[in-house]
Protein backbone atom coordinates (compact mmCIF):
# COMPACT_ATOMS: atom_id res chain seq x y z
CA UNK A 1 0.00 0.00 0.00
CA UNK A 2 1.28 3.32 -0.86
CA UNK A 3 1.84 5.68 2.15
CA UNK A 4 -0.46 8.85 1.68
CA UNK A 5 1.53 11.39 3.05
CA UNK A 6 1.12 15.32 2.40
CA UNK A 7 3.49 15.60 0.10
CA UNK A 8 1.27 13.72 -2.41
CA UNK A 9 -1.84 16.29 -1.90
CA UNK A 10 0.84 19.04 -3.36
CA UNK A 11 2.23 16.72 -5.82
CA UNK A 12 -1.94 16.32 -7.36
CA UNK A 13 -2.06 19.89 -6.59
CA UNK A 14 1.29 20.74 -9.00
CA UNK A 15 0.25 18.54 -11.30
CA UNK A 16 -3.16 19.93 -11.90
CA UNK A 17 -1.81 23.38 -11.79
CA UNK A 18 0.58 22.26 -14.95
CA UNK A 19 -2.32 20.80 -16.33
CA UNK A 20 -3.91 24.43 -15.96
CA UNK A 21 -0.94 26.13 -17.49
CA UNK A 22 -0.49 24.10 -20.21
CA UNK A 23 -4.09 24.24 -21.91
CA UNK A 24 -4.10 28.35 -21.32
CA UNK A 25 -0.44 27.73 -23.52
CA UNK A 26 -1.96 25.57 -25.92
CA UNK A 27 -5.61 26.17 -26.47
CA UNK A 28 -6.96 28.72 -28.74
CA UNK A 29 -10.49 27.76 -27.45
CA UNK A 30 -11.66 30.56 -25.13
CA UNK A 31 -13.76 28.40 -23.10
CA UNK A 32 -11.06 25.64 -22.72
CA UNK A 33 -8.80 28.57 -21.84
CA UNK A 34 -11.21 29.94 -19.20
CA UNK A 35 -11.81 25.79 -17.76
CA UNK A 36 -8.26 25.63 -16.90
CA UNK A 37 -7.85 29.38 -15.31
CA UNK A 38 -10.32 27.78 -12.94
CA UNK A 39 -8.28 24.48 -13.00
CA UNK A 40 -5.07 26.57 -11.89
CA UNK A 41 -7.60 28.05 -8.79
CA UNK A 42 -8.73 24.64 -7.99
CA UNK A 43 -4.96 23.34 -7.51
CA UNK A 44 -4.44 26.32 -5.44
CA UNK A 45 -7.66 25.62 -3.30
CA UNK A 46 -6.37 22.05 -2.55
CA UNK A 47 -2.91 23.34 -1.53
CA UNK A 48 -4.67 25.61 0.78
CA UNK A 49 -6.63 23.41 2.39
CA UNK A 50 -4.52 20.12 2.73
CA UNK A 51 -1.76 23.09 4.58
CA UNK A 52 -4.87 23.70 6.48
CA UNK A 53 -4.95 20.31 7.67
CA UNK A 54 -1.43 19.66 8.26
CA UNK A 55 -0.92 23.06 10.69
CA UNK A 56 -4.08 22.22 12.46
CA UNK A 57 -5.60 26.03 11.80
CA UNK A 58 -8.74 27.18 10.03
CA UNK A 59 -6.71 30.28 8.27
CA UNK A 60 -5.87 28.05 4.74
CA UNK A 61 -9.60 27.14 4.28
CA UNK A 62 -10.57 30.48 5.14
CA UNK A 63 -8.18 31.78 1.86
CA UNK A 64 -9.44 28.99 0.20
CA UNK A 65 -13.41 30.06 0.10
CA UNK A 66 -12.18 33.38 -0.46
CA UNK A 67 -11.03 32.58 -3.31
CA UNK A 68 -13.97 30.32 -4.31
CA UNK A 69 -16.27 34.11 -4.17
CA UNK A 70 -13.27 35.86 -6.18
CA UNK A 71 -13.52 32.69 -8.59
CA UNK A 72 -17.45 32.82 -8.97
CA UNK A 73 -17.23 36.99 -9.39
CA UNK A 74 -14.28 36.43 -12.21
CA UNK A 75 -16.77 33.63 -13.74
CA UNK A 76 -18.98 35.76 -13.65
CA UNK A 77 -17.18 38.78 -15.77
CA UNK A 78 -15.73 36.80 -17.65
CA UNK A 79 -18.77 34.70 -19.49
CA UNK A 80 -20.54 38.33 -20.01
CA UNK A 81 -17.46 39.83 -21.45
CA UNK A 82 -17.52 36.09 -23.84
CA UNK A 83 -20.62 36.94 -24.80
CA UNK A 84 -20.43 40.44 -25.50
CA UNK A 85 -17.15 39.54 -27.70
CA UNK A 86 -18.71 36.67 -29.51
CA UNK A 87 -21.76 39.23 -30.57
CA UNK A 88 -19.25 41.69 -31.83
CA UNK A 89 -16.81 38.66 -33.56
CA UNK A 90 -18.92 36.05 -34.47
CA UNK A 91 -16.34 33.51 -32.96
CA UNK A 92 -14.89 31.49 -29.84
CA UNK A 93 -11.11 31.68 -31.64
CA UNK A 94 -8.88 34.15 -29.79
CA UNK A 95 -6.76 34.92 -32.34
CA UNK A 96 -9.97 37.03 -33.78
CA UNK A 97 -9.50 38.94 -30.66
CA UNK A 98 -7.15 41.18 -31.78
CA UNK A 99 -8.89 45.01 -31.73
CA UNK A 100 -6.32 45.98 -29.18
CA UNK A 101 -3.41 45.20 -31.56
CA UNK A 102 -1.09 47.48 -32.66
CA UNK A 103 -0.50 47.32 -36.70
CA UNK A 104 2.78 47.08 -37.95
CA UNK A 105 4.04 45.02 -34.86
CA UNK A 106 3.96 40.96 -35.76
CA UNK B 1 -7.87 6.38 3.05
CA UNK B 2 -5.17 5.54 0.86
CA UNK B 3 -6.92 3.52 -1.45
CA UNK B 4 -9.91 6.81 -1.53
CA UNK B 5 -7.27 9.12 -2.39
CA UNK B 6 -5.80 6.95 -5.25
CA UNK B 7 -8.98 7.08 -7.01
CA UNK B 8 -10.00 10.44 -6.18
CA UNK B 9 -6.81 11.86 -7.85
CA UNK B 10 -6.87 9.86 -10.46
CA UNK B 11 -10.73 10.96 -11.32
CA UNK B 12 -9.04 14.43 -11.10
CA UNK B 13 -5.99 14.04 -13.24
CA UNK B 14 -8.60 12.58 -16.00
CA UNK B 15 -10.82 15.65 -15.65
CA UNK B 16 -8.35 17.73 -15.97
CA UNK B 17 -6.43 16.16 -19.10
CA UNK B 18 -9.43 15.56 -21.14
CA UNK B 19 -10.57 19.37 -20.26
CA UNK B 20 -7.39 20.39 -22.28
CA UNK B 21 -7.84 17.49 -24.96
CA UNK B 22 -11.02 17.08 -26.01
CA UNK B 23 -12.08 20.05 -29.55
CA UNK B 24 -15.91 19.60 -28.48
CA UNK B 25 -16.41 22.64 -25.70
CA UNK B 26 -19.19 20.73 -23.86
CA UNK B 27 -17.06 17.22 -23.44
CA UNK B 28 -14.70 19.90 -22.24
CA UNK B 29 -16.86 21.23 -19.62
CA UNK B 30 -17.77 17.94 -18.80
CA UNK B 31 -14.70 16.70 -18.08
CA UNK B 32 -14.04 19.78 -15.73
CA UNK B 33 -16.79 18.50 -13.80
CA UNK B 34 -15.48 14.86 -12.91
CA UNK B 35 -12.10 17.48 -11.88
CA UNK B 36 -14.52 19.43 -9.69
CA UNK B 37 -16.25 16.70 -8.19
CA UNK B 38 -12.84 15.07 -7.26
CA UNK B 39 -11.27 17.82 -5.50
CA UNK B 40 -14.83 17.83 -3.21
CA UNK B 41 -14.24 14.58 -2.40
CA UNK B 42 -10.77 15.17 -1.64
CA UNK B 43 -11.64 18.03 0.81
CA UNK B 44 -13.81 15.89 2.55
CA UNK B 45 -11.00 13.24 2.96
CA UNK B 46 -8.64 16.56 4.83
CA UNK B 47 -11.61 16.64 7.34
CA UNK B 48 -13.03 19.87 5.25
CA UNK B 49 -16.70 19.68 5.11
CA UNK B 50 -17.78 22.46 4.70
CA UNK B 51 -15.31 23.38 1.86
CA UNK B 52 -16.57 20.19 0.42
CA UNK B 53 -20.20 21.53 0.15
CA UNK B 54 -19.25 24.52 -0.93
CA UNK B 55 -16.94 23.22 -3.62
CA UNK B 56 -20.06 21.35 -4.62
CA UNK B 57 -22.57 24.14 -4.63
CA UNK B 58 -20.39 26.80 -6.20
CA UNK B 59 -18.67 25.15 -8.39
CA UNK B 60 -19.95 22.51 -9.82
CA UNK B 61 -23.59 23.61 -9.27
CA UNK B 62 -22.98 27.41 -10.11
CA UNK B 63 -20.10 27.98 -12.08
CA UNK B 64 -19.87 24.79 -14.49
CA UNK B 65 -23.89 25.33 -14.64
CA UNK B 66 -23.27 29.25 -15.79
CA UNK B 67 -20.61 28.28 -18.32
CA UNK B 68 -22.59 25.08 -19.96
CA UNK B 69 -25.66 27.95 -19.96
CA UNK B 70 -23.47 30.34 -21.96
CA UNK B 71 -22.04 27.81 -24.37
CA UNK B 72 -25.62 26.57 -25.43
CA UNK B 73 -27.13 29.89 -25.22
CA UNK B 74 -24.60 31.72 -28.01
CA UNK B 75 -24.89 28.00 -29.45
CA UNK B 76 -21.76 27.16 -30.26
CA UNK B 77 -21.38 23.99 -32.95
CA UNK B 78 -18.48 21.75 -33.56
CA UNK B 79 -18.10 24.06 -36.62
CA UNK B 80 -17.73 26.93 -34.45
CA UNK B 81 -14.40 25.44 -32.66
CA UNK B 82 -11.53 27.04 -33.72
CA UNK B 83 -8.98 24.96 -35.87
CA UNK B 84 -6.19 23.68 -33.95
CA UNK B 85 -3.39 21.83 -36.54
CA UNK B 86 -0.81 21.77 -33.98
CA UNK B 87 -2.77 21.42 -30.39
CA UNK B 88 -0.81 18.39 -29.23
CA UNK B 89 2.74 19.74 -30.35
CA UNK B 90 2.01 22.80 -28.28
CA UNK B 91 0.87 21.00 -25.88
CA UNK B 92 3.81 18.87 -25.48
CA UNK B 93 6.59 21.73 -25.92
CA UNK B 94 4.69 23.60 -23.10
CA UNK B 95 4.15 21.00 -20.95
CA UNK B 96 8.45 20.12 -21.55
CA UNK B 97 8.54 24.08 -20.70
CA UNK B 98 6.54 23.94 -17.57
CA UNK B 99 8.84 21.31 -16.04
CA UNK B 100 11.45 23.51 -14.66
CA UNK B 101 9.00 25.53 -12.61
CA UNK B 102 7.20 22.01 -11.18
CA UNK B 103 10.49 21.02 -10.11
CA UNK B 104 11.32 24.61 -8.07
CA UNK B 105 7.41 24.13 -6.57
CA UNK B 106 8.39 20.50 -5.33
CA UNK B 107 11.45 21.09 -4.17
CA UNK B 108 9.88 24.42 -2.13
CA UNK B 109 7.87 22.08 -0.80
CA UNK B 110 9.55 19.55 -0.11
CA UNK B 111 11.93 21.30 2.17
CA UNK B 112 9.05 22.23 4.55
CA UNK B 113 9.87 18.42 5.17
CA UNK B 114 6.13 17.42 5.72
CA UNK B 115 7.29 14.41 8.49
CA UNK B 116 4.93 12.24 10.38
CA UNK B 117 1.39 13.07 10.97
CA UNK B 118 -0.88 16.05 10.70
CA UNK B 119 -1.40 17.90 13.72
CA UNK B 120 -3.94 16.50 16.03
CA UNK B 121 -7.27 18.30 15.54
CA UNK B 122 -10.37 18.54 17.52
CA UNK B 123 -13.51 16.87 15.65
CA UNK B 124 -15.63 19.95 14.70
CA UNK B 125 -12.10 20.72 12.61
CA UNK B 126 -13.55 22.50 9.33
CA UNK B 127 -17.24 21.81 9.79
CA UNK B 128 -19.39 25.19 9.38
CA UNK B 129 -19.19 26.10 13.34
CA UNK B 130 -15.47 26.83 13.59
CA UNK B 131 -15.31 27.71 10.16
CA UNK B 132 -17.80 30.76 11.27
CA UNK B 133 -16.24 31.39 13.80
CA UNK B 134 -12.83 32.30 12.58
CA UNK B 135 -14.28 34.26 9.61
CA UNK B 136 -16.80 36.60 12.13
CA UNK B 137 -14.15 36.66 14.15
CA UNK B 138 -10.45 37.28 12.29
CA UNK B 139 -11.60 37.95 8.78
CA UNK B 140 -14.34 40.27 9.16
CA UNK B 141 -12.97 42.65 7.15
CA UNK B 142 -11.82 40.53 3.64
CA UNK B 143 -15.68 38.85 4.00
CA UNK B 144 -17.15 42.31 3.71
CA UNK B 145 -14.32 43.27 0.72
CA UNK B 146 -15.31 40.52 -0.69
CA UNK B 147 -18.69 40.98 -0.67
CA UNK B 148 -18.14 44.33 -2.41
CA UNK B 149 -16.70 42.39 -5.13
CA UNK B 150 -19.68 40.23 -5.66
CA UNK B 151 -21.77 43.10 -5.76
CA UNK B 152 -19.63 44.87 -8.34
CA UNK B 153 -19.27 41.76 -10.10
CA UNK B 154 -22.95 41.50 -10.68
CA UNK B 155 -23.39 45.40 -11.49
CA UNK B 156 -20.78 44.77 -13.86
CA UNK B 157 -21.86 41.80 -15.52
CA UNK B 158 -24.94 43.35 -16.16
CA UNK B 159 -23.77 46.15 -17.87
CA UNK B 160 -20.97 44.52 -20.15
CA UNK B 161 -23.56 41.49 -21.42
CA UNK B 162 -26.73 43.73 -22.49
CA UNK B 163 -27.52 44.76 -25.84
CA UNK B 164 -26.34 48.08 -26.57
CA UNK B 165 -29.21 50.36 -28.18
CA UNK B 166 -28.61 51.77 -31.40
CA UNK B 167 -29.59 55.27 -30.81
Amino acid sequence: MIEVSFMSYILLAIILFSIGIVGVISRKNIFIIYMSLELMLNSINLILVSLSRYFGSMDGQIIAMMVMAIAAAEAVVFLSLIVSLYRLKHSINIDDYNSLKQKGIL
Amino acid sequence: MDIIFLVLALLALFGATSTIMFSNTVHSALGFVVTVLALAGLYALLNATFLFMVQIIVYAGAIIALLLFVIMFLNIQQSHAPKEPNKYLLMLVSAIAIVPFDYLLFKAFYSMSFAGDANITTKDFGNIKMLGNELFKNWILPFEAISLLLLVALIGAVVLARKKERA
